[in-house]
């Protein structure tokens, strides 16, 4: 027996060294250079394709089950329908999510495979263990609850909102987790007393490198922006499904539905640049020189751009509004106080000194915010100011002031694509150089954020004073949505490419150096031209879902059948 | 009639927004506005009469079938031109510059990265020079050995001084220093202070301490980036000693004492 044991040893022991030395003869494997796109951008493809179908997956459930929670509690067919048909092409898209999530880990292990060896080591129990199960688990609840929607009607719809709302936390604590390396490689954990980083790395734990500087902030930017993302793309739902009703029936269902669509996004969007700030505070915060990389050096220009992307976003969702006030019967007679007018016209130049005097989160400066909201409405009680204005009159104002926020907002310190190339003739004249400080920045995105309120404010009152006419809505308003949809994934896009940037040459920013020879900051041009092409993919897929599962113009049936009109204020 | 009513609306509407753009031109000129500003307030007026365009423009007729299919395409088309192009038009960083900017940086860690090769290489040159030491002690033992003066390395010291200095203004450059920093009139936007006359205010041993530990140094007047932290703590990773002994070098030369830099405070 024991001969038998040692022979078995020494023959698994020759085996194994044999084994070895062949393994040692291979030669190693040729690096992988992908054609035209070089490694980085085939990387960069696959990961923002994977990154905007996850966005959608992890969006859309999010605005379903609110949508489905509302029809339930309001008893109301038409919300019910919009979620599940909402679900039906997050289901046909969630196979998108996992085939391009493979292709990018085979993308990355081909182009980068020390890194990714290296990444995945340092965070195997997230990549091994909790994302696979996290995310079998979210493919069997959102298959459950797709197709236990018709089955579990009635007295068991508030287990099925149950089931959609337990979706919708499996899935944030998927982002979660997920987010853990991918802020990771933007902050790594700061290195305590006495240790380099190299070394602190090397012995800390998975919750140290989960829960880094820009972690949370990170988790919280993608889950606004998730809603944002569900909400812009129901209303490019209802946009093409608009345009291919037959019927006054489904063309009435769907003009609410964009509605409804635009409500969600933009209610969302207002977050957004706060949660956007959060982040490249928390940047900055980590390492002081990430900020003048993004704001004054190399990518400055990329934030040019995304001024210009955010002010069209606004301009155009309130084009929406206004588009959907005008179909409204009776909307001339809604009138709002003249003092609120006064306010919106003052509140750049207003909020702009209040924050430069005293900059938030300062009491003072929230003094001046709460004067500002709240001040037009007492005086307009007083006498002799009890003037008002039309509805359209106020609109139009509130454009003006859009228009002129958008310009503090997109006015940059210099036209120059790194500080180094400043010069008097490219840059501000010093007596104006706060209109390119955070002070005005602030000031602008308070305006934009300000207007598309009161623009709701006056909504609301239209169409409590007056009747609304579902599917009437001038066509335009169809292009504005889906101009609103492809604005926001393109601007989502671009804001994904500046954070995977602020790594500059670095896989691991600070830590883990990227020695390849495209460790560069490409040209805003360049990323523009690969945004727009990933973008236009992502758009010809989701247009594909929704032609195969909805069917626009097939003159399917709705669910329950909608009146038109509607009475305002209706359920 | 919808059509004259849409074409008076942007004739109304474009003379409005050129005649305010001309306003707004004129008045940045006066104030000393360069011409990029210039034309970029003019192009604000004409997003505003737009604006204005589209607020009053006729409702526009359904599109059914081909014709929505097609009008989609182009609208698609529209928009990825309008994004691609206002992307280029805008200042391009080129990234020739930051390509050799990178490979220095970078050229140390990635001759060290070369792992088992570098260290073998080192060692092995080690223990060579030890050897070498050791058969020179025993020829100087034995009275053979001959004292060489490493003349070459006395004169050059001067030459090799000013390379470092050299490098340090490298170094300068590639860890970006200019970002923060004003020097020689260039740079720096008040988030660190000017260091022209910095030579003459600290020892070099104490410009290595405030590079390696930022908090143990702090400008006269940066109260509020001090304590925010806003030197990064992260070039006794990020730079070899080599680099800072360099960038010491640099900095120890900068005396012009007609610039007013802020005095160093100690500290740590």
């Amino acid at each position: 027996m024991k001969t038998l044991t040692r022979s078995l040893f020494i023959f698994l022991g020759l085996v194994i060294g044999g084994g070895a030395i062949a393994y040692a003869q291979v030669p190693p494997a040729p690096l992988v250079e992908f054609p035209y796109t070089g490694n980085r951008t085939a990387v960069w493809i696959v990961a923002q394709l994977h990154i905007l179908f996850a966005a959608f997956i992890l969006g859309a459930p999010i605005f379903a089950v609110v949508s489905e929670w509302l029809g339930y509690k309001n008893q109301d067919p038409k919300y019910d329908r919009l979620a599940k048909e909402v679900t039906k092409v997050t289901v046909i898209l969630y196979s998108m999510t996992a085939l391009t999530g493979g292709l990018f880990i085979f993308v990355l292990l081909a182009a980068y495979p020390d890194f990714t060896t290296w990444l995945i080591s340092h965070f195997f129990v997230i990549f091994a263990i909790v994302y696979p199960l996290l995310f079998i688990l979210e493919t069997f609840i959102l298959y459950t609850y797709f197709y236990s929607w018709d089955s579990m009607k009635g007295p068991q719809k508030a287990r099925h909102i149950a089931l959609g709302v337990l979706l919708n936390i499996v899935g944030t604590v998927t982002l979660f987790a997920i987010d853990g390396p991918t802020s990771f490689m933007n902050t790594p954990a700061k290195a305590v007393e006495g240790l380099s980083l190299v070394e602190y790395i090397q012995t800390a734990g998975l919750w140290d490198k989960m829960a880094n500087f820009s972690w949370m902030p990170l988790n919280l930017h993608r889950m606004v922006g998730n809603v944002t993302f569900g909400g812009f793309i129901a209303g490019l739902i209802a946009a093409y499904m608009y345009m291919g009703a037959k019927t006054d029936e489904d063309r009435s269902y769907y003009d609410w539905m964009g509605f409804v669509g635009n409500m969600i996004g933009v209610g969302a969007l207002l977050f957004l640049p706060f949660m956007g700030y959060l982040l490249a505070y928390e940047l900055c915060d980590y390492d002081a020189s990430i900020c003048p990389y993004m704001m004054a050096d190399q990518l400055s220009m990329f934030f040019e751009m995304q001024g210009a992307m955010v002010g069209l976003i606004f301009l155009a969702s309130n084009y929406y509004i206004w588009l959907s006030m005008k179909r409204i019967q009776g909307v001339e007679k809604v009138r709002m106080s003249g003092m609120v007018m006064i306010a919106v016209l003052l509140i750049p130049a207003v909020m702009g000194v209040a924050w430069k005097m005293f900059p938030p989160p300062e009491w003072q400066s929230l003094l001046f915010l709460a004067a500002l909201v709240f001040l037009p409405p007492i005086l307009s009680r007083l006498p002799g100011l009890r003037f008002t204005v039309s509805a359209f009159t106020m609109i139009k104002v509130g454009f003006l002031m859009i228009v002129v926020a958008d310009a503090i907002w997109m006015t940059p310190h210099g036209f120059v694509a790194t500080q180094a190339m400043a010069t008097e003739h490219n840059e501000l004249p010093s007596w104006a150089s706060e209109l390119a400080l955070m002070p005005a920045k602030n000031a602008a995105a308070f305006t934009l954020v300000f207007l598309t309120i009161v623009n709701y404010i006056l909504y609301n009152r239209a169409i409590r004073q007056g009747t609304i006419i579902w599917g009437k809505i001038d066509f335009a308003s169809q292009f504005v949505l889906i101009f609103l949809a492809f604005s926001a994934i393109w601007t989502m896009g671009l804001m994904g490419t500046v954070r995977s940037l602020t790594r500059k040459y670095f896989h691991v920013y600070n830590l883990v150096p990227d020695f390849t020879p495209e460790a560069f900051t490409p040209t805003l041009s360049y990323s523009a031209w690969w945004i727009t092409g990933v973008t236009i993919v992502f758009f010809a897929v989701v247009s594909f879902s929704i032609m195969v599962t909805l069917r626009p113009g097939s003159g399917q049936k709705a669910d329950a059948p909608q009146g038109i009109p509607v009475p305002a204020g209706g359920k | 009639m919808a059509e004259q009513s849409l074409t008076r609306n942007i004739m109304k509407k474009g003379v409005i927004g050129v005649v305010v753009g001309i306003i707004l031109v004129v008045a940045a000129r006066a104030t000393h506005f360069p011409e990029v500003f210039q034309f970029m307030f003019f192009l604000y007026a004409m997003l505003g009469a737009l604006v204005f365009i589209l607020l009053d423009a006729p409702t526009m007729p359904r599109l059914e079938g081909a014709k929505a299919v097609i009008g989609l395409i182009i609208f698609y088309a529209v928009l990825s031109g309008a994004y691609i192009g206002g992307a280029s038009i805008l200042p391009q960083y080129d990234p020739e510059d930051e390509k050799g900017k990178i490979d220095k940086v970078l050229k140390m860690r990635k001759a060290m990265s070369e792992q088992g090769k570098a260290e073998e290489l080192i060692a092995r040159a080690k223990e060579l020079n030890d050897r070498a030491a050791s058969i020179e002690k025993q020829l100087q033992s034995l009275g053979g050995g001959a004292v060489v003066v490493d003349d070459a390395a006395g004169s050059s010291s001067g030459a090799a001084s000013g390379d470092l200095v050299a490098l340090g203004k490298e170094q300068w450059e590639l860890q970006e220093c200019y970002n923060c920093h004003k020097l020689f009139g260039q740079g720096g936007k008040k988030r660190g202070p000017i260091l022209d006359n910095i030579g003459n205010l600290m020892k070099p041993e104490e410009l290595r301490e405030k590079i390696l530990d930022p908090k143990s140094w702090k400008a006269e007047g940066f109260d509020k980036q001090y304590e925010k932290g806003k030197m990064p703590d992260k070039y006794k990773d990020l730079m070899f000693k080599a680099e800072v002994d360099a960038l010491v070098a640099f900095l120890a030369t900068l005396k012009d004492a007609s610039v007013n830099t802020p005095k160093p405070i100690k500290m740590k």
